[in-house]
């Protein structure tokens, strides 16, 4: 049983990879640009998409021929969309196709650049998805203590930041793991962006704590009222939605340059250069934009009761109220080509419900080997239990949702019945009952000695006899 | 001739003053304490329209009750003369309950006779009104001064329904329970009307037994009953429909239209056709086969027919008004 | 010559062995005459199963055929009451189900195949027609006269009262229970007149064939021991009297113990405490009387009973305290409330909600008995003539019977079985005085004057003391005759009237007549169902009020959240306040119950009076009576005490689910402004509700049901109202960014 199922996952995921590129969810990327002569400032980032095996294609927002859908389908997986000059993206990237897009999971990556005006209709999608961009839309996000000495000496408006940490203690780092300390980010001439309170948002890369944004047209001598500052300021964000669609928000499309790929910066005050971290950056913002990385996929959920001389069948649509049973879930995470074990952070647990209207057991799941081995790309997690005495209609609930993971929300449902009448103790079994069986046996054994002895007694007389029978 | 009215005028005023000038200056505990002495006095607290406001003046830390009524007589509110010992009860075994008013909750009655002002100030046009006025300042305060109304509408003001009220509004508070006083008095009677009755009966018991054992009084009981109830008696009990009700034009309807409804006479209307039936149906069968002289058999027996017969139609007649469609009908009553 | 046939006529029917063979055929024809009365709706509509309990007792046999008794015994049944599920097999009376299983694998053994369905559409006819023949067996007791007993089987056989439950189709537990309640008070009367240990045990078995199938079997748990105390306290205590109760009580009690629904009811309940006291009491009395007989002494006997009665009276004392120390469970709220008749309406609503829980008007007791309701005294009255032990039954039934039907209407069915066999005595003893041919001779006159004197002595009716002299006139008979026959004739026309017209329409297809007089079929419930049935998942759960839970699950087998076994009141209160309240707090209770579709039934359109609307305000009663601060009854009215559905509604009647679900998109079909709700015949507001949190998945031909898919959470985490609005077009981009002022900071 087990064994087929992760035979059956074993030859999806080649089907898959046969197919499609070695992002999980197709390759069909579109580019947005205002004309395509500017694609040869990201030859560099776009190259290594394409060598990651993305088809891309390139589009203006004025060309007709532009369409996200077609007779309902998808025509791409993922969009990117480079700065515009024009304000509107014409009808064919309405927010509301954009929303359709990404609920059809679709994923979109956002560059924004200070200097030109996002598109309206970017601007009211993020709006949708809580991210707020400055009311005016040239604003600039810039650092008086760390800025790039070499390009911007006098603006300060080039940061050089150190790649990102992970934003929480259990949540793996896929952004800046690996990198060195002395690699930095360079973030030219971005925007910053404020996030709301939504769940789904998470900060990529903050502003250092002594960033702040402005407008440099209107505000140029005096800074009176500030959009963001420090780390309220999110240069580059990450949203992903309930079906684990994926919107990246990259404050300064200029970090994905050529030029800033491979440039020498030197930060304020020290006065060695250093090469810029750009380059891996944005293969790993992409690359998590577009399903490469952080992507979990159950393999199987397998539930049986768990008792000794108990059928050992699979997934049993019904238990007994206090039933011993065991649950197993088999994870793979994918790591830019291939499908792995899947670890759970440290300090971070994988939880299993058994709920009805509101959770009777919150289990954390164990790591099992026996279920671990197989492929060597699934890890099984498994836990055992002991039904609640209430019978009623159950879920095995799995909601395992994080930042930069995609969610895993799985529910099983199973009746847990009450005892059948046959299922109890025999009442000879149970001590209390005994002197009521005594009892039993001593008024039946009373009443045949009653009828014995009235038998054989002569009758006095006939009379009395004949009076004392009830007929 | 002056004097009097000037007299009364300056009394009023200064009354009136003294009220408002006490309700501006003391502070709410003092309040409290005050009325709880009164409470514990004589629970609930007897306002008038001074004292009602100073009681209910915010800034207060404390809980007030108050009942709006309208006891005298000639305002004929049933309900109210009704509540009022429910009311008195509840109150009087709350505050006796908590002698130091840990719960700070005041009990307090306004008839309408001594507070006009203020049911015309509160606009109130029905009388029994409740009124619970949350705290404004304290540990217990609320968000809104605006006082919570008890909602009159639903049947039974049994004290434990408003106990309950009262002790959801007052959370984290001790909740006296209502203790009913045993009324002594009935069970002393009750006793002693049992007791007096057992001796008669004793007493009696030749003379009673004839008649207990007396088969046709049983009889007449039985039937008596059995005509009750199949004419909708319990249906008048339940729902207490109106006994008669007036029609349109100033008459008066004896017959509810609709299948499902009725008027207490027209129970008892039919019952009494049902009566009728059943002694003609009864002597039919019974007394004139026994007449022994053939001329009074025959005038006994064409009388009992005709009378069953007419109120048989008549019977028919009024069940096709209560339910139009009817097509069943016997002459004359068509 | 012409003499001889006129002699045959004459000589038919004397013979004892052709009168028996009459009275069969005549039983028969009465049978097959119950029988066919019932069909109506067979013949108008379909085999179809009506209203709603009908369609449990359907399932519930369904499983039974098909997965055996063990299996139905241990019953869990996962699709009712989501998600606590219902253990169906200890909480249902199997009596109905089990019957009609055995009928159904009893033909298959003879090689008869037959649809389940068809076999409990027709339970009910043909117990009817055993019903007529036990009401003949019961009467035949009470009086000699072997008319009477056909007159009853006849009145029992087309009386409204028994018909308005057991037409074809209705396959409700009632539909055996009448059956055997007639049959067990048979039994019962033949055991005490022969004080035989036979009789007395069947009756304890068909006793407990009826525990099996009916609530209402506490009807005779209380009304056997009643009639026992009456005949002890005139005095009439026999060894008759003592074999026949205690083999009933202590067999029919053993009995009824075995059904897992009763269980231990019988020692714990009040409603089983008379039969226990009278047993005991009856021991007493057997004890007593022993003793007298042994030692004769008028004060050592008078002191007997005094202790009789002190023991008595102790006892009952005794049992008084122990309801009141909680030993003994107090009444049961449906049976409580047959006593104190205000109960149900304050402490229970739901019991107060049930139609068939209203007290009966005088109108209904007419409707269902015709004439027969004042032929009845005259039967009771006759009774008392001689006042045998079953004819003191007749009394005590009589009584009870009526102040039930009166206090509910769905007692009228325990009530009229003795309305018939006491109209039925009434009539022949009419018939018999009146249709005697020979004319009275004076001499019998004259032994009849000199036997008066002694006759007189016995203690009888002072009516009754005279002598029997017969009717004179020919044509006072020949006028008595066929006034009776016209009144018959009159019977058996209303009986056919009233079933064919009120009680033979299977309200789940409702029929309606156009102008021009021909019947037009409104079918919208089934079209819901089946739609139900084809475009949902198999395990979709469904909301809806509790009166349409059976059906969904029978006709649309899919899984409900409460149903008419009303067992969770408050499950009942949580779906009543999910109805009540506005969508922001309904969805999370929707979304925690797992709700995938909801469904209303709305009769504005058609001017259909059941709808949801209507039963509006139950919900707002039931869920205020968990909830009293969150949903309060006095909110859904006007100011001026109005319940309107109008531009004037109140604010929470407005923004109720239940209101937005009925009124959504109801405007469309009228010109602007001229909304109009033809039930409430009010005029509806311009702008119809929104509704943001369901999706319209069906509107049933005349707007009858209609059924909402519950949405899923919003993909992008928004909430529902301004997802909502960003689907109509809204942007609020500018509305966020206008927003000044501090933001919330993010903290992570």
């Amino acid at each position: 049983m087990r064994s087929l199922l992760s035979l059956f996952s074993l030859l999806a995921f080649l089907f898959a990879a046969a197919v499609s590129a070695l992002s999980t969810s197709g390759n069909r990327l579109l580019v947005i640009l205002d004309d395509v002569a500017e694609k040869e400032s990201y030859s560099k980032f776009l190259g290594d998409l394409e060598s990651r095996g993305f088809q891309l294609s390139f589009e203006s927002p004025k060309s007709e021929s532009l369409a996200l859908f077609h007779l309902g389908e998808r025509r791409y997986d993922h969009v990117v969309f480079f700065p515009t000059k024009t304000k509107g993206l014409g009808p064919n990237l309405t927010p509301n196709i954009l929303v359709d897009f990404m609920n059809a999971n679709g994923n979109v990556l956002v560059t924004l650049t200070s200097g030109t005006a996002a598109p309206n209709s970017l601007v009211s999608l993020l709006t949708e998805l809580e991210i707020q961009l400055p009311a005016d839309r040239t604003n600039l996000v810039v650092d008086h203590f760390h800025y790039d000495a070499a390009s911007a000496a006098d603006t300060h408006d080039v940061l050089l930041l150190p790649p990102p940490t992970s934003v929480r203690p259990d949540i793996k780092n896929y952004f800046g793991a690996g990198a060195g300390k002395d690699d930095v980010l360079a973030f030219p001439r971005g925007v910053g962006a404020a996030l709301g309170a939504s769940e789904l948002l998470t900060p990529i890369l903050r502003a250092p704590r002594t960033a702040y944004s402005y407008n440099p047209k209107e505000q140029a001598e005096v800074v009176d009222d500030v959009f963001a500052a420090g780390e309220q300021l999110s240069l580059v964000s990450a949203f992903q939605a309930r079906n684990s669609a994926r919107l990246t928000l990259v404050g300064a499309a200029e970090m994905l340059q050529d030029k800033w790929f491979d440039v020498e910066v030197t930060k304020a005050g020290a006065n060695k250069a250093a090469k810029t971290f750009n380059r891996e950056f944005a293969k790993r913002v992409s690359g998590w934009t577009f399903n490469e990385i952080g992507v979990l996929r159950v393999n199987w959920i397998e539930h049986h009761l768990n008792e000794a001389g108990g059928n050992n069948e699979s997934n049993p649509t019904i238990y007994r109220i206090k039933n011993d049973v065991k649950y197993t879930i088999s994870l793979s995470e994918y790591v830019w080509t291939t499908w792995s074990l899947f670890t759970v952070p440290a300090n971070d647990a994988l939880q299993l419900e058994f709920s009805m209207l509101s959770p009777f057991h919150r289990l954390a799941l164990t790591p099992s080997a026996a279920y671990t081995s197989a492929g060597e790309s699934e890890s099984g997690y498994s836990a055992t239990f002991k039904l609640p005495d209430q019978h009623g209609i159950f879920n095995f609930k799995i909601n395992y949702k994080r930042p930069f993971v995609s969610n895993v929300e799985e529910k099983n449902t199973v009746s847990v019945r009450h005892m059948a009448h046959d299922e109890w103790p025999r009442s000879f079994v149970i001590s209390g009952a005994w002197p009521w069986i005594t009892g039993v046996g001593v008024t039946v054994a009373g009443w045949l000695g009653f009828c014995a002895l009235w038998m054989y007694s002569a009758p006095v007389g006939g009379k009395r006899a004949g009076s004392k029978k009830t007929q | 001739m002056r004097w009097p009215t000037l007299f009364s005028l300056a009394l009023f005023g200064t009354g009136s003053l003294v009220a408002t000038a006490a309700a501006k200056k003391t502070p709410p505990e003092e309040r409290f304490n005050v009325y709880h002495a009164k409470a514990l006095a004589s629970a609930p607290v007897k306002l008038s329209d001074p004292s009602y406001r100073e009681l209910t003046s915010s800034s207060r830390d404390y809980t007030v009750a108050v009942l709006l009524t309208a006891m005298e007589s000639r305002y004929g509110c049933q309900l109210c003369r009704e509540f009022q010992p429910e009311w008195e009860l509840l109150a009087r075994s709350w505050t006796s309950g908590d002698k130091k008013g840990e719960s700070r909750l005041v009990f307090g009655t306004l008839d309408f006779g001594d507070g006009k002002d203020i049911f015309m100030s509160l606009g109130l046009q029905t009388a029994p009104v409740l009124f619970l006025f949350p705290p404004t300042v304290g540990p217990h305060a609320t968000a809104s001064p605006e006082p919570v109304r008890y909602d009159f509408t639903s049947g039974s003001q049994a004290a434990e329904l408003v106990h309950s009220w009262v002790a959801r509004h007052l959370p984290d508070r001790p909740h006296p329970p209502i203790k009913r006083p045993i009324n002594w008095m009935r069970w002393i009677s009750t006793f002693v009307v049992l007791s007096g009755g057992l001796t008669v009966s004793y007493a009696a018991w030749p003379y009673v037994l004839p008649i207990i054992q007396n088969r046709t009084v049983w009889a007449a009981i039985t039937l008596i009953s059995i005509l009750l109830f199949t004419s909708g008696h319990m249906f008048n009990q339940i729902r207490n429909v109106p006994y008669v009700a007036g029609d349109g034009r100033g008459g008066i309807s004896y017959f509810a239209s609709g299948f499902q409804s009725q008027y207490g006479l027209e129970t008892q209307i039919v019952a009494a056709m049902y009566g009728v039936l059943a002694l003609s149906g009864i002597s039919l069968a019974i007394k004139v086969p026994r007449m022994s002289d053939p001329k009074m058999q025959g005038v006994a027996l064409l009388a009992w027919a005709s009378v069953l017969f007419v109120v048989y139609s008549l019977l028919l007649s009024i069940f096709r008004g209560k339910n139009p469609g009817y097509p069943f009908s016997l002459p004359p009553f068509m | 010559m012409s003499a001889d046939p006129l002699q045959v006529l004459a000589s038919a029917g004397k013979g004892e062995s052709t009168r028996g063979l009459l009275r069969v055929i005549i039983l028969l024809l009465i049978a097959a005459a119950a029988i066919a009365s019932r069909l109506f709706s067979v013949i108008r509509f379909e085999s179809i199963i009506h209203e709603f309990d009908p369609w449990f007792n359907f399932r519930a046999t369904k499983y039974l055929v098909a997965n055996g008794f063990y299996n139905f015994w241990d019953w869990f049944d996962d699709r009712t009451w989501h998600p606590l599920g219902r253990v169906t097999g200890g909480t249902l009376y199997p009596g109905l189900m089990v019957t009609s299983g055995i009928i159904y694998h009893a033909l298959r053994a003879l090689t008869i195949p037959v649809d389940i369905r068809n076999i409990c559409v027709l339970l009910a006819p043909a117990c009817s027609g055993l019903t007529a023949v036990a009401t003949y067996l019961l009467t035949n007791e009470m009086t000699p006269s072997p008319s009477a007993g056909l007159l009853a089987a006849l009145f029992m056989g087309i009386a409204p009262g028994y018909i308005s439950r057991s037409v074809a189709g209705s396959y409700d537990n009632e539909a055996i229970a009448i059956f055997l309640l007639v049959f067990t008070f048979y039994l019962w009367i033949k055991a005490l007149k022969q004080g035989s240990m036979l009789w007395g045990a069947l009756c304890a078995l068909f006793y407990g064939y009826m525990v099996a199938s009916w609530g209402g079997y506490a009807f005779i748990t209380c009304l056997l021991p009643l009639h026992a105390f009456v005949l002890i306290c005139m005095g009439r205590y026999s060894t008759r009297l003592y074999v026949s109760y205690t083999t009933w009580y202590a067999l029919g009690t053993l009995a009824s113990m075995q059904i897992p629904f009763v269980g231990f009811l019988p020692v714990k309940t009040s409603e089983h405490m008379p039969a226990l006291g009278i047993f005991g009491f009856l021991q007493l009395l057997a004890f007593l009387d022993y003793v007298r007989a042994a030692m004769p002494s008028r004060q050592f006997q008078t002191f007997l009973w005094m202790f009789a009665g002190g023991t008595f009276g102790l006892s009952l004392l005794g049992l008084v305290l122990a309801t009141s120390a909680g030993v003994i469970a107090p009444w049961g709220g449906r049976f409580y409330s047959l006593w104190d008749t205000s109960y149900a309406k304050i402490h229970i609503p739901i019991i107060a909600s049930v139609s068939e829980h209203q007290p009966t008007a005088w109108p209904a007791f007419f409707f269902d008995l015709n004439m027969l309701i004042w032929l009845f005294p005259v039967g009771v009255y006759l009774c008392f003539q001689e006042l045998a032990d079953e004819h003191v039954f007749i009394v005590v039934y009589a009584v009870f019977g009526s102040y039930f039907a009166g206090v509910m209407v769905r007692l009228m069915l325990t009530l009229t079985p003795v309305v018939c066999v006491a109209a039925a005595i009434a009539v022949s003893t009419l018939l018999d005085t009146y249709l005697r041919a020979k004319l009275p001779k004076p001499e019998e006159i004259q032994a009849a004057e000199a036997s008066e004197g002694k006759k007189g002595a016995k203690s009888g009716l002072k009516s009754t003391s005279k002598p029997v002299v017969g009717v004179y006139a020919i044509w006072g008979k020949s006028m008595m005759v066929s006034a009776l026959a016209v009144y018959l004739l009159i019977f058996v026309l209303h009986c056919t009237w009233v079933t064919s017209n009120a009680y033979s329409s299977p309200s789940v297809v409702l029929a309606s007549r156009l102008p021009d007089g021909s019947q037009h079929i409104i079918d919208d419930y089934r079209e819901a169902y089946q739609w139900l049935r084809q475009n949902t998942r198999e395990d979709a759960k469904i909301m809806s009020w509790w009166d349409y839970g059976y059906q969904i699950g029978g006709m649309a087998d899919r899984p409900t959240l409460v149903d008419n076994n009303t067992w969770n009141n408050t499950h009942i209160a949580t779906v009543g306040k999910a109805m009540s309240s506005s969508e922001e707090v309904s969805y999370p209770i929707m979304r925690q119950h797992e709700v995938d579709y909801v469904l209303v039934v709305f009769g504005g359109l058609l001017g259909y009076s059941g709808d949801d609307i209507n039963k509006f305000l139950w919900m707002v009663r039931i869920a205020e009576g968990i909830w009293p601060e969150e949903i309060s009854e006095r909110s859904f009215f006007t100011p001026r005490g109005e319940y309107r559905v109008d531009g004037e509604a109140t604010e929470a009647m407005k923004n109720s689910l239940m209101y937005k679900m009925s009124y959504y998109n109801y405007n469309n079909l009228f010109p602007p402004g001229k909304a109009m709700d033809r039930m409430r015949n009010s005029l509806l507001p311009e702008v119809g509700p929104t509704l943001s949190t369901l999706d319209e998945a069906f509107t049933s031909e005349n707007w009858i049901i209609r059924i909402y898919k519950v949405k899923d959470l919003d993909n992008l985490g928004r909430d529902h109202t301004s997802a909502a609005a960003f689907d109509r077009g809204h942007k609020k981009a500018k509305k966020a960014s206008k927003k000044r002022g501090p933001r919330r900071l993010r903290v992570d």
